[in-house]
């Protein structure tokens, strides 16, 4: 997967990678077991700090999206997410009431930001059934 | 109490040549494992502050200390555990690339072959070919490329990048401080001075910005790029004439508002948004507009 970072986003370069990783991971974009790009490679292609690579491995780590095999780099770990129910909620309400906040902002009707957010479920879901296996092999 | 000893910590340092003061009440901490910027014009006093960490310059006032130690006093065990690369590369002009390397390498007691070789590779430098026939690019990255054979724990760039073409430039600043970071990560220390900020975005985490011999602004860059804001609204008459709390710089122009805030965006935007514009943007300034915004 290709990663951007945006310096004009206001949003610390180190989230930015954790939540393409995140996203890549829950649409299927990058599937459980593949392995990521490893640290340096990686920041010299992003042209950002090793630092930077190291603190959202670390946090991605953290929040049980991938994990280190020693010797051998950093996978995607299988989608059982390791939080309990409360916690992911909260997670999530967090970052969704930053978009509403956003959405506030851009003046996008309550009505409108609804079905957007529904296009993208849908597009999602879409692509992550795109991108497993048929059923009967 | 147990605070980790900064790898550089300068206090109220000045210096001046004759009477022209180059640096004048500088303070600056830089932690161990940071990629750290010194932002500044041409004559802002960086690299006099360099000259100073180096014992290059004595410092005629102030406090300046690397690991800990002073480098008036310990200039040797100071020297030991740093690389230094000045804005202008020479060498001995008859000596081939693999020669100079060779006889920088006897000044240290540990150098690593392994790194020398492979970037030699990934610069297509070759070692047979004398260094006075080398571009200005060729020079920097040889002088690079010696700066972190002997791996030290602190590496100082003063401008590594000025009078390089953009191509060059974007090639091997990022190859050389990931090799160098690699070797032992989050504990080798960069110090670098630029005034071409823009090369340097994603690599820096923290910085100052000197003026006049002085720090004018110490930030993280992440916090910086939180902080600044620069927000845009378009009004279907012309821009209200309000005062905005915060506002570093506002230009009108028409039915234009632009607005650059130093923390407090959120009430700005908020503020802007009751007066119904028709469209209402903001974004994070680079650290480039951060230093133009901070001078200006």
């Amino acid at each position: 997967m290709l990663l951007q970072i945006n310096f004009k986003s206001g949003k610390p370069v180190y989230l930015q990678v954790v939540d393409q990783i995140k996203s890549a991971a829950a649409s299927g974009a990058m599937q459980s077991g593949e392995v990521l790009p490893s640290i340096r490679p990686l920041a010299e292609e992003l042209r950002v700090n090793r630092n930077t690579i190291a603190k959202a491995y670390s946090e991605l780590e953290n929040q049980g999206i991938i994990e280190t095999i020693p010797g051998k780099g950093c996978f995607v770990k299988p989608n059982n997410s390791p939080l309990k129910k409360e916690v992911r909620r909260k997670l999530l309400t967090e970052e969704i009431d930053q978009v509403i906040v956003q959405a506030h902002h851009l003046q996008v009707p309550a009505a409108e930001f609804l079905n957007l957010v529904r296009e993208r479920l849908a597009l999602l879901e879409e692509r992550q059934r795109a991108n497993e296996p048929p059923k009967d092999l | 109490m147990n605070a980790p000893t900064p790898v550089i910590e300068i206090r109220d340092l000045a210096y001046a040549y004759g009477r022209a003061e180059a640096v004048h009440g500088l303070n600056l901490t830089v932690q161990r494992g940071r990629c750290y910027g010194l932002f500044g014009r041409n004559g802002a006093g960086k690299t006099t502050t360099m000259k100073c960490l180096l014992n290059l310059l004595r410092r005629q006032r102030g406090t300046v200390r690397l690991f800990g130690l002073d480098p008036v006093r310990h200039e040797v065990e100071v020297k030991r555990r740093l690389a230094y690369v000045p804005d202008y590369v020479a060498f001995y002009p008859w000596m081939t690339v693999g020669e100079t390397l060779d006889y920088l390498a006897s000044f240290r007691s540990h150098w690593n072959k392994d790194t020398e070789a492979s970037l030699l590779e990934r610069f297509q430098l070759n070692p047979t070919q004398r260094t006075g026939a080398l571009s200005k690019g060729q020079r920097t990255q040889v002088a690079l490329v010696a700066a972190i054979c002997p791996e030290p724990e602190l590496l100082l760039l003063d401008e590594p990048t000025s009078g390089l073409d953009p191509i060059v430039r974007r090639e091997f600043i990022e190859t050389v401080i990931g090799a160098y970071q690699e070797g032992d990560p989050g504990q080798r220390t960069i110090l670098v001075s630029t005034h071409l900020i823009s090369e340097f975005e994603g690599l820096i985490d923290e910085f100052s910005i000197m003026d006049k011999g002085r720090d004018v602004l110490a930030l993280g860059a992440d916090q910086a790029r939180s902080r600044y804001q620069k927000i845009r609204a378009r009004f279907t008459d012309s821009a209200p004439a309000t005062d905005f709390a915060g506002a570093l710089h506002v230009r009108r122009n028409g039915r234009e508002l632009e607005l650059i805030a130093n923390g407090g965006g959120e009430q700005i935007v908020e503020q802007l948004r009751r007066l119904s514009p028709e469209s209402l943007t903001s974004e994070a300034l680079t650290l480039e507009e951060v230093f133009v915004a901070t001078l200006k």
